[in-house]
């Protein structure tokens, strides 16, 4: 088991280098001086060279690659231009807001689809399972800036009942947080539910032909003990990767959904680093927002291993 | 053959977006960039003049609708094509040459699939510029890791079969067996790939400009028409109308063809319904 653990930290870190280099090498093909883009066009050239000399930007590549590496791994990312700001204390105070409607849709998502995904798997082809593959259809269909402005016409708007921009911290009212939260999580549930209640579906289909279950109805188990204990457990592995992977793509902040809510979170960061081209900043949020999403795939595996005895003795035989 | 309605509807659908595409460039009922401000903000009605209405400028909507499509389309397909095309590529010089080659290839695809969303096509859109063949090129280098790692799996699935085993025995070419075996046995799950792909490329497409960084006005593509409309839309709501539902058709059609083909290609109508 120590050694499935160690393996796998071994190659998320393989794949945080290899990150690392593409991040550091596309950017550096932006065409244009960054210290022109900082100093704006009508910088002498002196001033020009002596910024690009304190970026360190005469440097040869190679070194400034590996002087960068050796700040990330300080937690020095630098300085944004446009924020004026270091990297590291704007990512620390977007990642309460993006955090917290990642953690809450994903949460609304896994409701729903386990609710869905199992009765639809139950009772096939019956009026829910049909209902069930709409919103799966659906959910994959609907692009989420069109479905926020749907819903802050009609909940912000027509309704009144909840607010549709900013984001109300949860020190200021537990209340108020949930409702500043509640339609931007939404928006990203009904994004993720269709592909996570297809797999709830699936899995759950295939846990129940298994052979255990003809065992637990010939002993005439009640249902509860049929489906919960027996069906959802065999169909667990599957979705919790996937619920792994949903939550790490949402941690990483979504610019689409944090626009149009107007979140303070790290997706509109990613949008103000593109349109001003503020690679420092830039860099920082993909390294951040890449290692995010490594770390949590990291433990979910983990987890699903120690859910799944087959992996775990798979390991150990080796 | 068993009834398939996924791949029915999504023919259906596509055929839809495919129909207003051609009529595009056989005849739209206004200039789709034509600006008329006395005639802006017009209801739709199926016996107006204007049969969604006009936007800001007074713009025709579905002109601009018409137009859109031919944007929406050309990436989608243009990007998911070239994605494909080097993600084959790679994912079968991994499997097939192994070695130092396959490691290379597959730690850089792994990288790449660590980018969540269109966080990598964003990251590129900040080094090109912004316009279609910049859409083009983000899309396709987001396709590439997701074809690239079905064919290398694919290939380490198949490459002990007797069949294969058989040719390399009568020494056949690593390309003859690339071809003549490898794919041939993977086209139903490239098909069924490349559908599904193309909803997702017109899902990024969309959000990029959405975001504005795809399409620049006053070029019609449905993201930025959406985007333009949300300063007007709590007034005038069917400004919004018309570019979802043309989004939604679009990326439902490619993924209900892409469940079809998979049903029918793929599991055979096993285990799915």
């Amino acid at each position: 088991m120590l050694s499935y653990v160690l393996d796998r930290l071994k190659s998320s870190l393989v794949v945080l280098f290899v990150v690392s280099i593409i991040t550091f090498f596309v950017l550096m093909i932006i065409p244009g001086n960054p210290a022109q883009l900082i100093l704006g066009t009508d910088a002498t050239p002196e001033a020009i060279a002596e910024l690009s000399s304190a970026m360190g930007l005469d440097k040869p590549l190679y070194q400034r690659y590996l002087s960068w590496l050796l700040d990330l791994l300080k937690l020095d990312m630098g300085k944004s231009y446009v924020y004026g700001e270091s990297v590291t204390s704007l990512i620390a105070r977007s990642i309460p807001v993006t955090f917290s409607i990642a953690i809450f849709a994903m949460t609304m998502a896994v409701i729903i689809a386990f609710l869905f995904g199992m009765l639809s798997a139950i009772k096939k082809n019956s009026i829910i399972d049909y209902f069930s593959r709409s919103i799966m259809q659906l959910g994959t269909a609907i692009p989420s800036f069109w479905i926020g402005m749907v819903l802050i016409v009609y909940f912000g708007v027509k309704l009144k009942i909840l607010p549709v921009s900013g984001f109300v911290p949860i020190e200021r009212g537990f209340a108020h947080f949930i409702k500043s939260i509640f339609l931007p999580s939404l928006v990203l549930a009904i994004g993720e539910v269709g592909t996570l209640l297809r797999i709830v579906r699936s899995s759950m289909l295939d846990s129940l032909k298994q052979d255990y279950m003809d065992m637990a109805r010939v002993k005439g188990l009640g249902w509860g003990k049929i489906y919960i204990k027996y069906a959802l457990r065999g169909a667990l592995t599957a979705p919790l990767t996937i619920i792994g992977m949903q939550l790490a793509k949402l941690a990483g902040g979504t610019t689409v959904v944090e626009t149009i809510f107007a979140l303070p979170g790290l997706g509109r960061l990613v949008l103000t680093a593109v349109e001003h081209r503020d690679i420092v900043l830039l860099q920082g949020l993909v390294m951040f927002i890449t290692s995010t999403v490594v770390f949590v795939t990291l433990i979910v595996d983990i987890l699903v291993m120690l859910f799944n005895p087959r992996i775990k003795s798979f390991h150990q035989g080796e | 053959m068993k009834k398939n309605i996924s791949l029915i509807l999504g023919i259906i659908l596509v055929f839809i977006i495919l129909g207003i595409w051609v009529l595009s460039f056989v005849r739209m009922p206004y200039n789709p960039n034509e600006m008329n401000i006395s005639n802006r903000f017009l209801g739709p009605g199926l016996d107006r003049d204007h049969v969604l209405g006009t936007d800001n400028f007074g713009r025709d909507i579905l002109s601009r609708i018409m137009y859109g499509s031919r944007n929406v389309l050309l990436v989608a397909l243009v990007s998911v094509t070239l994605g494909s095309l080097v993600g084959i590529f790679l994912g079968a010089l991994a499997a097939i040459l192994k070695g130092p080659v396959e490691k290379i290839i597959m730690r850089i695809m792994d990288g790449l699939m660590a980018f969540p969303g269109i966080l990598l096509a964003m990251m590129l859109v900040a080094v090109l510029e912004r316009g279609i063949k910049d859409s083009i090129a983000a899309i396709s280098i987001f396709m590439v890791p997701v074809f690239s790692r079905l064919v290398y799996s694919m290939i380490l699935d198949t490459e002990n079969l007797l069949y294969i085993k058989a040719a390399k025995s009568y020494g056949s070419s690593k390309k003859q067996i690339f071809f003549k075996h490898y794919i041939p046995a993977m086209l139903p799950r490239l098909i069924t790939q490349f559908s599904s792909s193309m909803g997702s490329a017109v899902m990024i497409e969309t959000s990029l400009s959405f975001l504005g960084l795809g399409i620049q006005p006053p070029y019609a593509s449905w993201g930025l028409m959406l985007s333009e409309s949300r300063q007007f839309f709590l007034n005038y709501p069917y400004l919004a109308v018309a570019p979802g539902i043309a989004i939604i058709i679009t990326i439902l059609g490619f993924n209900l063809i892409g469940d079809g083909l998979n049903d029918i290609l793929i599991n055979r109508g096993s285990n799915h319904e």
